[in-house]
Formats: C-alpha cells, structure tokens, sequence
C-alpha cells in the first residue's frame, strides 16, 4: 500500500543541472533499482526520495502524500522511511541492541515491546547471538545486516538501500541479495535501491531505471533492458557486448573490412552493430561474418574467446565443452541470430561519462 | 567521495524551512557581532589611535617609535626568536606527532600525555627553571654537563637569542604538536599504506606522503607557534632581560608601564607592528595552504594503521624518553624542587628544606582569591567557546550557510594577534569610551581570553566533527529523530571527548594566561597567572615555583580523575 | 560521558560557590608596592583596629600600579582610595593632576622628613636603595663598597645586577640620585660593566647562587630574606650614601577614588603615621619616616645615620628628568649590549 510519485523532478547545485527531468511511479512492494555509474545521479535521487535533499523543482509524493513540492517539505524523520546507508552508518557507541531499537525509542514504543520487536527483526537478519556486541567487534556484512535491521524495525512503507552491498566481498554480496529480496517479500515493502552493480539490479528488480549524466536512459524490466536496452550506454552497461560499426544501405550492412551482412532495418548510413558475445557462436563450417580465434580462455561454465574480424576484436562467450575444439589462430565462421542496430552518430557511447 | 557528496545534505535539508535558515544565520550574526565588537573593533581602534594623537592626525608618534633602534632591535628579535622556534617547534612536533600516533612506538600514550600537558603548564614556569639550570656561571646543568665532559667553561648561556629561542621552543611545540597530532588522526591510512605497496621505506613513505599530504596542517602549526612565541611576554622577560635582550613585547610592556598616556600611546604605536606581522604571516599561510586542503577524511571508522618500528622500536622510544626528560621532566623536576628549598644558593638537603612556600600557597588570601579569579574566568570563556566551537564546527562541517567561513576567519584573526595587542585595544575600547564599560571586571578577561584561545578549541571540535560520517546523523533523521535529537544522541556522545579536549585546551592557557592579564586586572580581579609572575619577579622565587608546581599538580589530578571515569576514553 | 558531565557540573559549581562572600562595609581599597608579606599583617591588625571598615590592599610594582593609574585616568575614574607607591615626585605629579585629597594631619609634626605642607602627601616608609653580596660566596673586603666602584670596578664585570628603572620607582629615583652626582657617565660605566637588569627577586637569587657578586637592591628585600630564611646575604651601605626614598602615602580625591571614603582615608592616614602604624613598617624591614622611630629593621643600623649620610635626591629633577633619565638608560645601557 505504498507507492511513491515522482513528477517532473529536477535537481540542480547551483548552474550545474544533476537529474534531469524526472517522472514515475514506484508501485507498492515493488522493488525498483536505479543503476549507473557513480556520478550519474542515482544516489542523489535516492536522497530526494528519502529527504535529505530537496528537489530544484518537481514533486515528490509517498502513497498520496506530498512529502515534497514547491512550498511543501516533511523532513526525513517524518516520512517514515528506512534507509540503509553505503557506509552502513551503524553508530559506533551503540552495540547492535541499542542501534536496532533506536527508531521505537525515538516513537516511545513501550520497553517490552522493543524488545520484542528487535529480537524479531535481529532473527529476521540472523543476528540474535550477536545482540550484546559493539559495531567494532562485528564484521562488514554484521554490520550491514544491523543497519538493514534499524531500517525495518519500525516496519516501514518504503526501504531505501544505498549501494548497501558495495563494501561487501562477492560471496556476501550474493547471499545478501537474496536475503534482501527474501525480506522484501515477506515484509511486502516497497523498496528503492541504488547500486552500480548490473548484477545485482538483474537479479533483485521488479523494474530497473537507468541512469546516466543525470538523465533516464532507460526504465523497464530487467529482461527488456537486457535483450532490447534502448542505446549503446544501456547496452554497454548492462551485460557485456560487442559493437561493430558500418554503414547501412540497400538491405545490407557493409564493415570497414570489406565484410558484410544483410539487413532489413530501416536504418541506413552510418550504423553500429550490438551482439552480445553470448549470442554468438563460432563454427568452422559456415555463418555470417569470417575471423580469426586469436585468444580462447576455459573458464569452467564457459569458453571466453576473442575473435580477430579485420583487426576488430570481437568477445564470443561459447559453452565450455566447446573449448579446444578450435584451434587459436585458426580461422572460423561467426554465426549470431540476435542483435541490434544503433545509429552510428559519431559520439563513442560506450565511455562512462558522468 | 559520498563523504563530501553529502556534506550538502543538511544544508539543503534546512535551507527548506525557513526557520532552521534563519537559525543559521543568527547564529552566524552573533558570533560575528561579538567578534566585532570585541575583536575587530578595537583593533581596527588601536591602528587608529597611533595615527590619531590628542591632537589629530599625526605620523610624529609614528616616527618616534620606528626610529628608536632599541625598538628596531626588539622587532629583530622578535623575529629571530619566534621564527627559528617556529622552525624548531615543527621540526620536533612532527616527529613526535608521527611516533605517537602512527607508530609501534613503546608508552606511546604515556608519552602523549606528557607532552600535551606542557602545554598545560605556564610557560614563564619553563623559563624559570631554565634560568636556574642553564645560566652561564653557575646552571645546574651547566656545571654538570662542565664536569662531565671536562669542559673549562659552563657551555651554555641561556641569557642569549639561542637561550630564548630554546624556552620558546620547549614551551611553543606542544601547540604544533596538538594541531599536527589531529590532523595525522584524521589522515586516510592507505594512501600511507598505497606508498608502502609500491616499495618505499617507511622513513620514504613519512617524507614523500606523510609530510607532503600534512603540509597545510604543519603550516598552521608553525603559524601558531610563530604567533604565540611572537606574543609571549613571560619568557622573554624573564629569560630576555638579564641578557638585555627586548622583544617587541617586554618594550611595548616597558612602554605601557612608563605610566603615562605618551607611554600607552607608544606601547600602541609599537603594537601594530606586531600585530601586521602577526596578520601578514596569517594571511600569507592561508593564502598559501588555504586552497590546500586534501586531507583525506575517511568515513569509515578505520583506525590509522600502526608502523612497526622494528629494530628502531628501543632506539626511538630512549631518544624520545631522553627529550621528555631534558624537556618536560628536568625543568618541571627543578621548579618543584625549588618550591621546597630553603636556601636556593645550597643544595636540597634536609636543612635546607622547608614547606613553608606550600604553606604560603595554602593559606594566602591573596593566592587564593587569584586562583578563584582564574578559575571563574577560565572555566566561563572555556564554556562560552566550547560552545561556539561546537556551533562553528555543525556550521562549518554540516552546513553551507553564506558567510560561515566569515566567522572561522575572525576567530583565526583573533588568536593570531599578539595578547598584549588583544589587551591594550580591549583596555582603551571597553573602559567607557564607547558605551561599554567592561575594564576592571572579570568580563574584560573572559572576552580577552576568548578572542585568544577560541582557535584551538575550536579547531578541536571542528576536526571531531568533520571524522563523523554524515551518513551517521542521517540515519538518525531516517529512524525518527528531530535533528536536535539525533545531535543529542548520535553527534554529542561521539565528539564529547573532543568537546571536553578543546574545553580545556581553551580552559588551561586562560587560567594561568600572563601577558594580557598583566595589563587587564584589576583590584578584584588578579589572575594566578599575574600572582604567579609577580612572586617570581618581586617576592619569591620559591612561592612561585609552589604555585607553579601546583598548577601543574592540578592539571596532573583532573587528567586522571577524567581518565579513569571516562575508563580512559579521556585523557588530556 | 554522563558522569562526565557530572565533573563538569561540579567544577561549576564550586567556582561559583567561591565567588559568594564580601560583606557591605564602607570599602577603602590602596594600591601599593608593600611586599604581600606585609600587606597579610597589616590586613589583620587594619581589620582589628577599623572593624567597621572594609580596608583592602592591592599590591603592585611601581610601573604596573602607574601603569594602571594612567589606563584608569582614561576612564575617569581610578581602581583606589588611597596609594602607597613610588616615591615624592610622583605624589608631585599626581599634585599636579589634581587628583589628590588634601589632609593636614596632626601627625606631620612627628615626621623626620620632608612633606607636602598642604597636606597632599607624607612620606610613609622609607626604602633605602644599598648594595647587597654573599659573604658565603665572596669576601666583603674584594668587592666594591661604594654606588661608585660598582659601576667604576672592572672587577665587578658581568657580576653585577640591579633593577630596571622603567619598572621600578625607586630604581628610577636611584639612578636620578647616581646621574645628579656622577652624570650620565655613571650609565655608561654600568653598560660597560654589564649590569644585568632584572627584578628584585631573580637578582637575590643570583646573589645565593653565586651568578652575581653585587646587586644594586632595597635594603628590605635583603633583610626579609635574612630573617625569614636564615639566609647570609649582606647588606653595605654604600660608602657614597644610601640612597632613602621615602615613599608617599596618599590619598585620592572623592570623586576619582573607587569608593569616595576619604574621611576614612584621613583616619587610616593618621593609623599609619602614628607610632604603632610605622611598627608595622618597620616590621616590613622598612625604616620608619618618624623622628622617634618605634624601632629599627630586623638586623638592619640606625635610621638617623643612614637618613644623615644619604645621598642627596632631588625629587625636582626626578619628576622633570624622568623620560630624559629613561631614555638615557635605555640607550645607554640597555642598547649597548
């Protein structure tokens, strides 16, 4: 039963303009995650959201109150939000008790009730034995499930999470997603969530919203931000991909090298090529464009190869049985079904520019 | 980097209501009224009055005082003196500051401690024992250090520039030492530790890291040093007068005592000397190093990672323990050695020991009444700055209200100004003269030493805060609480050491502060600092040392009261 | 943290607690130069003698106490009600000001010195400046006894101390005496000798030390140390003549004065000229200005003889010359080193 509206939000330190026009509807217990590159924005929305920064113009609604419009401003201790910060914000002269119990104590919830309710939530983040302990005597991902208990403590309408899992190791990082997700569920809150990591926002999101230079490039789910990203930044930053460019003309699609392809777009001129190197499979018998094998690495679940086209180099990520069954240097047929076709407007999309 | 990206944060957050901006800028206002009126007034006063005679405009006063060779002879000294202790006191604080707090050294805590407490001691104490120990005809350690080496004269004379420049710096480097300690706290562990990984020595990574990223804070540190030897009467009159050496402090302390308005006039006159010096050398400083400012403040807790000293570890810590017993233990072992001698031309022995300055000390109305004196004054203008302090550092660290810094420069300002300087203009401008008439009361000396001290305490806070991760407040706000609730129960328990360390480092120099007291007491209002330096001076050597030695035996007993009920979370 | 703020709290407190006390008596506060020693005796015995008085003494060098009555001329108003400090030539200054009380007291006829007739000043004490050695150190016999071979003897070459005349009233008065009989030669004759120029105190130090030979010092600070510590220090009356400052003592007009009580001060006047007031003087190792002193100081000659073969001051001059002599000093000694 919480949503949050955003309309028409902006947001600018002094001339320089850091979120551009902004629109959208976060639904109840929906989990939406803002991803880009650091600088691009995302947490300062996320900070809007929670209170601490107020929007330039625009208004921000939670359910079908306006915590934040022209004249209009609720603090962020009045919107009933739990945050978890990137730097966990656990406060150190408290031990995991007291830091969990501080947003009833701040509501004057009855002692016992307290108590209560944080060995519920302690329980709920797998953190009962450790109830007693000071911050400094927990390790990264304690603390990171202490603050992810001060946050749903006072059960909250909406969690906002911070890059929470950025100063985690990879092994924590994984397990705490699905806890994070699981948490979400069982709590049936609406929660906002910042990250960097594609990964993660692939795996969590009901929706993902991405960002970059301020401005949305693209808001969807994570299958169709994968498979049809609306540019090459979206292209590029979600998942990895290859980019070939051409010119399109005349049902085909002509590369430097002298190879070509057909094509029935409607693009012509100057075009890019995007497939993403799983997409693609190299055979020795025939396919549409020809290369060298000029690196191929066993990785277990796949074969990471490198493909020489004409002096480009192109990524093919094949099954790993396939490994060896090429020899390196040896010449080959790339064959590919899906891809997708870019104007090619001369500005290099792929370079992270915030 | 989401440390800084979100230093905006509340200042956004209030600018929204207009109340809290109206908060912040009446905060600001009268913290800068009260510099105003008590700072910048009666400076920009003095400047005038030596252009300004009885009779107009006149640049006869002027000429008078700069071309007086002894006057030109005080300001080189000054100079010399307070320029090689600025060099010396860094040269030693920064060493000392980088063994103390980054490195395996032993009694690193121990060592802290003693060497903050110098601070903590009155300097003029320091001069008293060095008189007595380094004099060149029969210094204790003088003679000593003859015979051991079989010397044929006494090698030191302490009746010279190197003497005074030797008390100065002993007595000057702890003020280098705190501000240099702080800020090597606050620096980023592994830009040390990315040095290291990329193959440099230790003693490597302190001269191209270590030193160049502490570069604005050694600065500050020399500057402070600069400015409190250029000030100091004490020392040089008692160390300077027997060498007939002046300082532009002891001729502006000639001339004020000459006891007429021509002799004001003058000490005024002479003072704005010192008081350009003082403000050129602050103004070059900022402009230099103010842009400067890349110390890394972590958001994480982590501590600074410790050097493992090695092979070093014995050698260092005797090195040190030999500078703490020259520096700190001799002279402080002299004074009260003093204070129970009898006869000061015999050694101590059982006849020639006596507690009847003790006594004295216990028992004199007129010591006691100054101690009172000097606790009220102290202990106010250390409250009423250590809450300044606290308002500049959420000003200055959680806020951008416009004109913030206007209040940070003011303060700079004011401690950066010689005392006697201070002084005067606070005599001539609050005695009635303009609607205020504050001289002859305690108020005049807790203002005086406000202006004065205010920097370090502040410094103190503003440094504590700024290691506190917004983030922390923040998640205060987001559980609930009002932004007072969440400074009461988040920002407060985590600064409160630094609270209490910059109370008292406002709280110390002002209860035994000499130099602006000796022109601004009054009947009622004798500080201990003043008693002190008269038994010195007129009475008895051997009274003042008591009183120095209780000072010191004071400072000694709070330190570990507080230590002990803040189970060593506390310490001065 | 908590019982931090406890200690806090009860600092506070306790310091406000001292600031209680002081009852509402008819005040009477004097600056003066006397020793504290001094000021503690007389305190008790004022405190018997005028119960219903709240006297109170303020003590300070010559050039602070000036120092401090030229700042509160200012503001019109000074600090006092009564000055026993510095020597004639400043009650003739302060004469001139106009801010004395004129009190003719019936006890001017005892006095052996001179005095202002109408009233503004008498003389109180009387300090003589001499020359102080250590005979535990040197032999009397191989150091100077003379204000003239002090400064005259190269023997006496870095050994030598004396106090520093802008500071110091009766170092002034001293070195007024000295250049009337010796000229401004004698100042270059002390440079030469390079007489270290310090306070009172430090100097009696250096002589039980052995750092000087000689000091140029009151007579009283001397005999306190004498007494009071056993100590050996000696006094020689210069051959030349002790140099006797009689020092004033005062009264400010209602007005100027910090309470307005002069009627008070009158009676505090007569106390302290009378015979018992100058045995408290004379209990302070100071000579008593009467012409039938109640005694002599602790260890000290007859006052007649010293006041007989006194080196001629002239309070004149002392006033008139006193930036000249200043001046003189500090170029001629103190610029030389």
């Amino acid at each position: 039963m919480s949503s949050i509206t955003l309309t028409d939000v902006t947001k600018s330190y002094g001339s320089v303009q850091v979120i551009q026009k902004f629109s959208s509807v976060f639904k109840d217990r929906e989990f939406v995650t803002l991803l880009g590159p650091s600088g691009c924005g995302k947490t300062t929305m996320l900070r809007m959201i929670a209170g601490f920064e107020k929007p330039t113009t625009g208004e921000i609604k939670i359910d079908d109150t306006t915590v934040s419009s022209g004249g209009k401003f609720i603090p962020p201790n009045r919107r009933g939000i739990g945050m978890v910060f990137q730097s966990y914000a656990v406060w150190p002269h408290m031990n995991v008790f007291e830091n969990v119990a501080y947003p009833l104590k701040i509501q004057r919830v009855p002692r016992a009730e307290i108590k209560q309710r944080v060995a519920d939530i302690l329980e709920a983040v797998h953190l009962s034995q450790y109830i007693e302990r000071m911050p400094n005597e927990l390790s990264g991902g304690q603390q990171q499930r202490v603050a992810l208990g001060r946050a749903l403590v006072c059960s909250p309408r909406v969690l906002l999470l911070d890059e929470p899992l950025s100063n985690l190791d990879a092994k924590l990082r994984e397990s705490m997603r699905f806890e994070i997700k699981d948490v979400q569920k069982r709590f049936g809150i609406t929660v906002v969530y910042v990250t960097h990591d594609q990964t993660e926002a692939m795996a969590m999101s009901d929706r993902v919203i991405v960002f970059n230079k301020g401005a949305v490039q693209q808001m969807d789910s994570p299958m169709n931000i994968y498979r049809s990203p609306a540019n090459q930044f979206v292209a590029d930053f979600v998942g990895k991909i290859n980019f070939i460019h051409g010119v399109a003309s005349g049902g085909r699609i002509e590369f430097p090298g002298g190879q070509g392809m057909a094509y029935s777009g409607e693009k012509r001129g100057p075009v890019v090529v995007a497939v993403r190197p799983e997409n693609m499979t190299m055979r020795t018998d025939k396919g549409i464009l020809r290369g060298t094998l000029s690196q191929a690495y066993y990785l277990g679940d796949t074969n990471d190869c490198r493909v020489d086209m004409d002096g480009i180099a192109l990524r093919v990520i094949a099954a790993g049985h396939t490994y060896g069954q090429i020899d390196v240097g040896s010449p080959l047929w790339l064959d590919f079904d899906e891809y997708l076709v870019f104007d090619d407007d001369g500005v290099d999309q792929t370079k992270i520019l915030s | 980097m989401k440390g800084a990206g979100s230093v905006p944060v509340q200042a956004s957050l209030q600018d929204n209501k207009g109340f809290h901006l109206d908060v912040k800028a009446m905060l600001i206002a009268a913290i800068v009224a009260f510099l105003l009126v008590f700072n910048v007034f009666p400076m920009a006063y003095l400047v005038f009055r030596s252009f300004f005679g009885e009779n107009g405009f006149t640049l006869e006063t002027f000429k008078r005082i700069y071309t007086y060779p002894l006057n030109w002879n005080a300001l080189r000294n000054t100079l010399v003196t307070a320029g090689l202790s600025m060099v010396f006191g860094v040269m030693i604080a920064f060493p000392l500051a980088w063994l103390v707090g980054r490195t395996d050294m032993y009694g690193r805590k121990f060592f802290r401690t003693l060497f903050v407490m110098t601070y903590m001691v009155p300097p003029y104490v320091g001069a008293m024992a060095w008189l007595r120990l380094l004099n060149p005809r029969v210094g204790t350690l003088n003679v000593f250090l003859a015979n051991l080496f079989g010397l044929s004269g006494n090698p030191f004379n302490i009746y010279s520039i190197g003497g005074l420049v030797w008390v100065l710096t002993t007595f000057y480097y702890p003020y280098a030492f705190i501000t240099i300690s702080r800020a090597m706290e606050k620096m980023d562990p592994s830009l040390e530790e990315a040095s290291k990984i990329s193959g440099a020595s230790p003693l490597k990574t302190v001269m191209t890291v270590t030193f160049p990223i502490m570069l604005p804070s050694i600065v500050a540190a020399g500057l402070l040093v600069f400015v409190s030897a250029a000030s100091c009467y004490g020392i040089p009159s008692i160390i300077g007068a027997p060498g007939q050496i002046d300082t532009v402090t002891t001729r502006i302390i000639d001339y004020v005592y000459v006891g007429s308005a021509e002799g004001l006039t003058d000490a005024t006159t002479l003072a704005v000397s010192l008081m350009i010096i003082a403000n050129l050398v602050l103004y070059v400083s900022t402009f230099i190093c103010g842009k400067k400012q890349y110390i890394t403040v972590s958001g994480k807790s982590t501590r600074p990672n410790i050097v493992e000293l090695g092979k070093w570890r014995l050698p260092v810590t005797l090195m040190v323990s030999a500078f703490a017993l020259i520096v700190v233990v001799i002279p402080f072992a002299t004074v009260a050695m003093t204070s129970f001698t009898t006869n000061l031309g015999k050694p101590l022995t059982a006849a020639n020991f006596t507690t009847r300055y003790w006594r004295i000390l216990f028992t004199r109305k007129g010591i006691l009444d100054t101690v009172k004196n000097s606790l009220i004054s102290a202990s106010v203008a250390a409250t009423a700055g250590i809450v300044i302090s606290c308002v500049m550092a959420w000003l200055l660290t959680r806020t951008r209200a416009k004109g913030r810094h206007i209040p940070d420069f003011l303060i700079t300002v004011g401690s950066g100004t010689p005392s006697v300087v201070i002084a005067l203009a606070l005599i001539m401008t609050m005695s009635g003269r303009f609607g205020i008439n504050i001289y002859n009361t305690l108020t005049i000396m807790i203002v005086a030493y406000m202006v004065k001290y205010l920097l370090m305490g502040m410094r103190t806070v503003v440094s504590a805060m700024s290691q506190i991760h917004p983030s922390l407040e923040e998640a205060a706000l987001i559980s609930g609480a009002e932004w007072q609730r969440g400074f009461r129960d988040v920002t407060l328990p985590l600064i409160a050491p630094s609270v209490v360390a910059g109370w008292f480092l406002i709280f110390m120099p002002s209860f035994y502060e000499l130099t602006m007291s000796t022109l601004l007491y009054s009947t009622d209002t004798k500080t201990i600092g003043y008693e002190l330096f008269t038994y010195q001076t007129y009475h008895s050597q051997q009274t003042a040392s008591a009183i120095a030695t209780g000072i010191l035996g004071m400072v000694v007993i709070v330190n570990w009261i507080l230590n002990r009920l803040t189970r060593g979370e506390f310490s001065i | 943290m908590k019982k931090l703020v406890v200690v806090l709290a009860a600092v506070l407190v306790l310091s406000c607690v001292c600031m209680a006390g002081a009852a509402d008596k008819p005040k009477v506060t004097i600056y003066t130069s006397m020793y504290e020693d001094i000021i503690e005796a007389m305190t008790e015995v004022l405190h018997e003698k005028f119960p219903d008085y709240d006297v109170e003494f303020f003590y300070g060098g010559t050039g602070t106490l000036q120092a401090k009555i030229a700042a509160e001329r200012d503001t019109k108003k000074l600090g006092c009600d009564m000055l026993m400090v510095a020597d004639p030539s400043y009650a003739l200054e302060l004469k001139e000001l106009g801010l004395l009380h004129p009190y003719v007291t019936p006890a001017a006829k005892n006095l052996a010195l001179e005095y202002d007739p109408e009233g503004y000043w008498y003389p109180v004490r009387n300090l003589n400046m001499i020359l102080a050695y250590n005979p535990e150190k040197f032999k009397k016999e191989d150091l100077p006894q003379s204000f003239k071979d002090f400064a005259y003897s190269e023997a006496m070459k870095g050994f030598i101390s004396m106090s520093n005349p802008l500071t110091s009233g009766t170092a002034l008065v001293a070195v007024s005496a000295l250049k009337d009989k010796y000229g401004y030669e004698y100042f270059d004759k002390l440079a030469a000798n390079r007489v270290m120029v310090e306070s009172g105190s430090v100097a009696l130090t250096k002589l039980e030390t052995g750092e000087c030979k000689m000091v140029m010092i009151l007579e009283e600070s001397v005999l306190k140390k004498r007494e009071e510590e056993g100590s050996a220090l000696e006094v020689i009356y210069p051959t030349d003549g002790v140099i006797c400052v009689p020092s004033p003592i005062m009264t400010v007009k209602d007005g100027w004065s910090a309470h307005s009580n002069s009627k008070i001060c009158e009676e505090l006047t007569d106390w302290f000229l009378s015979p018992e007031g100058q045995g408290y003087i004379v209990k302070g190792w100071m000579h008593s200005v009467l012409k039938e002193p109640p005694a002599i100081p602790y260890d000290s000659i007859n006052t007649a003889e010293i006041v007989k073969s006194a080196m001629p001051v002239s309070w004149e001059n002392c006033l008139k010359e006193r930036s000249d002599l200043r001046t003189n000093f500090e170029e001629r000694v103190k610029n030389k080193m």
